[in-house]
């Protein structure tokens, strides 16, 4: 049970990803495959008309296969840009066709005008059928074409993005899961578990009812540990909820060397948080402020909004941050998930406060 | 004659804990004992140190856990002899207590119930009773600690602890040793032989009879009369080095 979601995270990333998604490269390669395809059928195609050198067909599609590899230049720098309608295939089709007319008549000037330059040079003239035909024969090529390669390019793009959302994904579910598995050790945690219990058996004999509150509080935060919930967020409220449960029994076995302050904004209370997000950061405050400091503690746990920011905080005084100290497993997974659930857009800090240490969180508010 | 002591006016426990339920707890299913004299109470390790100093208690229950000074350095920094007997009261039995005896008086699991820790203060009575006082719990912290790289000593009416690394050298009176680091001087109740097995033999050597020095302190060695050498440490001041430890010192220093 605990090897599982080590071994996944052990698997580095970034290889699946360059592994599944294919590859930009791949998409040039089969555009000059198909134009070369296209100049082979029209060497071919002349190749029994006597009259008609070999690099006439080559120019008539190597003219073509210039402009055309223009618009795909930019069709592919626009990617980006159209990659969000990528889920609305009419709109993102609509958004490059737009372009279709400007591209039929910029198309027939620049080929026939290369066309008939090239001729020119060599001494001869370029004969084609009359210009209305021509302009209605390759403005239905063009219209043909563009269809079949926005199509390629749509088909490529939405696999790319259909792969980097999957993985998202799984990146989500991954990273929960280590969360939840770390707090269930936790609190499973000898140490934790074992001292708990012996308060509990010290309590019984000055008075029962509270030692009985205490049994049940233990017993929900273990039944809140083995829930292994499928929403990687959840309302700050049931956040603060687990944590009021820990720093209950905390409290019990600590209650003369520790002092716990709430600051939260109560407005807030049903924003989304990441799922025990908190947790590991109020056990370390316990395990490096309380258990290991001679004097009394203070811890704090704060939320405020500020702005677009919903930002989240754990200060203890009581202990410092050792040089080149690095993270736990804890910290580990809180900096993952921050980045896996927000990309670059939640900040985490663990810093030396002016008496202690304060671990700072910032994600992007939403009501 | 301390055991029987122990016998006729009764036990006087030691109870060192950092969570006050757990003390609360012990301290009351201790006093109810008829012979249990006095339990004093301790919340950190070196308060325990400074009680198991002062109060020279004949059994003392530690937990392991605790700031400061953990329960084993605790019994790491008593001197052997004297020791009291020592009970570790622990949440888990981790990796240091698997090194004690599991018949021995030795520890106590988290949480306990009322029998068992009967059952311990009877083995801790057969112990006194047999006169078997001395605890191997002392040597056994010693090895699951750094307990040779920290020394705890009295300063003024506290207790500190000093790295050995800075010591110069340890001069014993009696029953007591003098630590000299620097200027200062710190004066042990422990006996020479026992503060060396507590640093350990690689960092300090004998020179005489009652006195031990740092080597890394040695500045020069200076041949006398009849064998024996004067050692010049690095502060300036010269001791006397003995012929019948020279060859000692002398393979120590590798030369």
């Amino acid at each position: 049970m605990s090897v599982a979601p080590y071994e996944l995270s052990a698997a580095p990333t970034g290889a699946r990803a360059s592994d599944a998604a294919p590859r930009p490269s791949t998409l040039y390669w089969l555009w000059g495959a198909f134009w070369l395809l296209m100049i082979a059928v029209a060497i071919q195609d002349v190749l029994h008309s006597p009259g008609i050198s070999w690099w006439e067909p080559v120019l008539w599609e190597g003219s073509s296969a210039v402009v055309a590899s223009a618009w795909m230049t930019l069709v592919l720098r626009s990617r980006g840009y159209h990659a969000q309608f990528l889920d609305q295939p009419l709109r993102w089709f609509a958004y490059h066709l737009r372009w279709l007319p400007l591209a039929a008549v910029t198309f027939i000037p620049v080929v026939y005008g290369v066309r008939h330059g090239v001729y020119a040079l060599v001494g001869r003239s370029y004969g084609h059928p009359a210009w209305s035909f021509v302009f209605v024969y390759e403005s239905v090529k063009i219209l043909l074409y563009s269809g079949l390669w926005l199509g390629i390019v749509f088909g490529f793009d939405s696999y790319a993005q259909w792969q980097t959302q999957r993985r998202r994904l799984l990146e989500l579910q991954r990273t929960l899961a280590e969360a939840q598995l770390a707090q269930l050790k936790s609190q499973l945690r000898p140490h934790f578990l074992f001292n708990a219990l012996n308060t509990v058996s010290a309590q019984m004999n000055v008075d029962v009812a509270r030692a009985d509150r205490l049994l049940a509080r233990l017993a929900d935060l273990l039944r809140l540990s083995l829930q292994s919930g499928e929403r990687e967020t959840t309302p700050l409220r049931d956040e603060l909820r687990s944590l009021e449960l820990y720093a209950g029994i905390m409290l019990e076995r600590f209650a003369d060397r520790v002092t716990l302050e709430w600051r939260v904004d109560q407005s807030l209370l049903d924003a989304p948080v990441p799922a025990l997000l908190l947790q590991p950061l109020l056990e370390n405050a316990f395990k490096h402020g309380v258990e290991r400091s001679l004097e009394r503690v203070r811890i704090e746990i704060a939320a405020h909004r500020d702005g677009e920011w919903l930002r989240l905080a754990v200060r203890n005084t009581g202990s410092a941050l050792a040089d080149g100290c690095r993270d736990g497993i804890g910290l580990r997974n809180v900096r993952e998930r921050l980045s896996v659930i927000y990309g670059g857009k939640a900040s985490f800090e663990l810093a030396p406060d002016a008496d202690g240490v304060s671990a700072k969180i910032a994600i992007p508010f939403s009501a | 004659m301390k055991e029987s002591d122990a016998g006729a006016r009764g036990l006087r426990v030691l109870v060192a804990d950092d969570e006050a339920p757990a003390r609360d707890k012990l301290q009351r299913w201790l006093t109810e004992q008829a012979d249990v004299a006095a339990v004093s109470l301790a919340d950190d390790g070196l308060t325990a140190a400074q009680a198991i100093e002062q109060q020279r208690p004949d059994v003392a229950f530690i937990d392991i856990q605790m700031p400061g000074l953990s329960g084993l350095e605790v019994a790491a920094q008593l001197e052997e002899s004297t020791a009291p007997l020592i009970v570790f009261v622990t949440a888990f039995d981790e990796h240091a207590v698997k090194a004690f005896d599991l018949n021995a008086v030795d520890y106590l699991l988290k949480p306990y119930d009322k029998d068992r820790l009967l059952r311990s203060l009877e083995r801790v009575r057969e112990r006194i009773g047999a006169g078997t006082r001395r605890t191997a719990a002392v040597a056994t912290a010693r090895a699951q600690t750094s307990s040779s790289e920290r020394l705890l000593v009295p300063d003024g009416e506290r207790l500190h602890l000093i790295e050995s690394a800075s010591i110069e050298w340890l001069e014993s009176d009696d029953n007591y040793v003098h630590v000299h680091v620097g200027e200062r001087r710190y004066l042990l109740r422990r006996t020479l032989q026992d503060l060396l097995a507590q640093l350990g033999e690689l960092r300090f050597a004998r020179i005489h009879k009652s006195g031990a020095v740092n080597i890394g302190a040695i500045a020069s060695l200076t041949p006398l009369f009849k064998g024996d050498y004067e050692v010049h440490l690095r502060n300036g001041r010269t001791l006397r080095l003995s012929r019948r430890y020279k060859d000692l010192l002398f393979a120590r220093m590798g030369r």
